[in-house]
């Protein structure tokens, strides 16, 4: 089986069906322009107001909110595409024709989420551009080649945790305790609309918890304050170990709740 | 190549606190379909559907086994070899056309796109579907069609087993006698099994009938 074929089939699938929603595509990419608007303006109201609590990454608030923006719309398509593709499949019926070829499980999962992961690549372009030539955001210390490294390990930390989270929906169709978890928590308590120190001891302990705050912080370091290795490496080590026992159970646990759903008769419900 | 189903059972466990039993669909049921066209028949919920599904790798029996080519086979193994058309021709994307979804199964069976694109047009022309509605979006295709489009896309694969479930429903006379003549040249080489509630079509497509009752063949 050539899994670049299916992945090839998977994105000219994905990219038929979102033409065949134009209204709908164009609409998106306003609502992302509106959103980055909404905190240029915050950012212009309170100016330096909010500075000192974003002292060690030494930038103002809407530089920090947007390219926290940017890159947790990144990283969270893994986190949130793989339970929707699934999910979306299952209702409509498309989950079973798949799953009854011999396409693997290790394929599928790649295949599946790589139109939503060129999707957000381009609204990373779009993000940059607008951050450039419309709000004229300069990032004259970052650390590139680091943010790349941070970059890498997140995104695919958090496609771990996205292919746990589509876990609940083969087995449970619908109530998923980890997308729920992803959805309302990682934004608030990750550092991504402020800093995560700024928040009480014992949410801070929550926050700890969650792989976000350790991307988010070392990103933010090695894109406004030019952090090197030494500054982020207790952060890069977090996220490593993440990954490396994520990535694995993930993939395993994927394959369990597949072969339950079959041995069950369920993987066509929805 | 032979397939053999021995001693299958499949249980469906009711819904947890749904306060229901489960359900035996399948109760040591044994069939055998070598190269030749099997037709089931058997009222509704006899088992034919799970009986399908099990022998395509879709869901895992919870006893027996099924043999391919003398040697058990198991579901990874099935879903390669085998080929299934639901009796429910829905299972498409319907926002796409139904030469863009036959595409995209047949890639997932390991078909070229150039290949996917041939089978369906000389596929499409045998069931009587114009070439104008293959590259229509689905959901503006009949009923009649999306189910020639679904049995385009279990008989382009070239299995060597072949499961047709229900696969009259839905077809005009041209379609019903396509049909019938391109299951029995597959019959000719690999193993088909069909099922039908229409005793004269089944009977005209098959050689063998096999009646199946309350999980087992009768």
């Amino acid at each position: 089986m050539n899994a670049t074929r299916i992945m090839l089939a998977f994105i000219r699938r994905d990219f038929l069906t979102e033409r065949s929603y134009r209204l709908s595509f164009a609409l998106g990419a306003l609502a992302t322009l509106a959103n980055l608007a909404v905190f240029y303006f915050i950012g212009k109201l309170f100016g330096s107001a909010l500075a000192p609590g974003l002292e060690p990454y030494g930038t103002d608030y809407f530089a920090y909110v947007f390219t926290a923006l940017a890159f947790f719309g990144y990283i969270g398509t893994g986190a949130g595409s793989y339970a929707g593709r699934l999910r979306l499949e299952q209702t409509q019926g498309t989950l079973e024709a798949a799953l009854s070829t011999p396409v693997g499980v290790l394929p599928l999962l790649a295949a599946m989420s790589a139109w939503s992961f060129l999707f957000a690549t381009f609204e990373l372009v779009v993000y940059a551009a607008a951050g450039l030539f419309i709000f004229e955001l300069k990032l004259p210390a970052a650390n590139w080649p680091l943010a790349a490294l941070v970059f890498a390990l997140s995104a695919a930390c958090f496609a771990a945790l996205g292919i746990l989270s589509s876990c609940f929906v083969v087995l449970f169709k619908r109530g998923n305790p980890l997308a729920w978890l992803l959805n309302n928590f990682e934004g608030l308590l990750g550092g991504v609309y402020f800093p995560a120190a700024v928040l009480p001891w014992w949410l801070a302990c929550v926050s700890n918890l969650l792989p976000v705050t350790y991307a988010v912080r070392a990103f933010q370091l090695a894109l406004h304050k030019g952090a090197g290795f030494q500054a982020v490496k207790g952060d890069l080590a977090i996220l490593a170990a993440f990954d490396l026992v994520l990535i694995p159970a993930s993939v395993w646990l994927f394959g369990l709740a597949v072969r339950r759903a079959r041995k069950t008769g369920t993987l066509g419900e929805y | 190549m032979k397939f053999e189903a021995r001693g299958l059972v499949k249980i469906f466990p009711a819904p947890v606190f749904s306060g229901g039993r489960p359900l035996r669909a399948l109760d040591c049921l044994t069939l055998e379909a070598g190269p030749g066209v099997t037709g089931l028949e058997g009222p509704n919920g006899s088992g034919k559907t799970t009986l399908f599904r099990t022998l395509a790798g879709i869901i895992e029996a919870d006893g027996g086994q099924i043999l391919a080519g003398g040697g058990a086979a198991g579901p990874e193994q099935l879903r390669s070899l085998t080929a299934y058309c639901p009796a429910n021709p829905r299972s498409f994307y319907f926002r796409m056309s139904a030469a863009e979804n036959l595409r995209f199964f047949g890639a997932l069976a390991g078909l070229p796109p150039r290949q996917a694109a041939s089978a369906a047009r000389a596929l499409a022309d045998r069931l009587g579907l114009a070439a104008a509605d293959l590259d229509r979006r689905f959901d503006r295709l009949s009923e009649g069609n999306m189910q020639k489009v679904s049995l385009i896309r279990a008989l382009s694969r070239s299995p060597r087993l072949l499961l047709l479930d229900e696969p009259f429903r839905g077809l005009d006379a041209a379609g019903c006698a396509g049909l019938t003549e391109l299951i029995k040249e597959n019959g000719r080489d690999r193993a088909v099994v069909i099922s039908s509630h229409s005793p004269e079509l089944l009977r005209a497509a098959a050689g063998r009938i096999v009646r199946m009752e309350a999980g087992r063949t009768v």
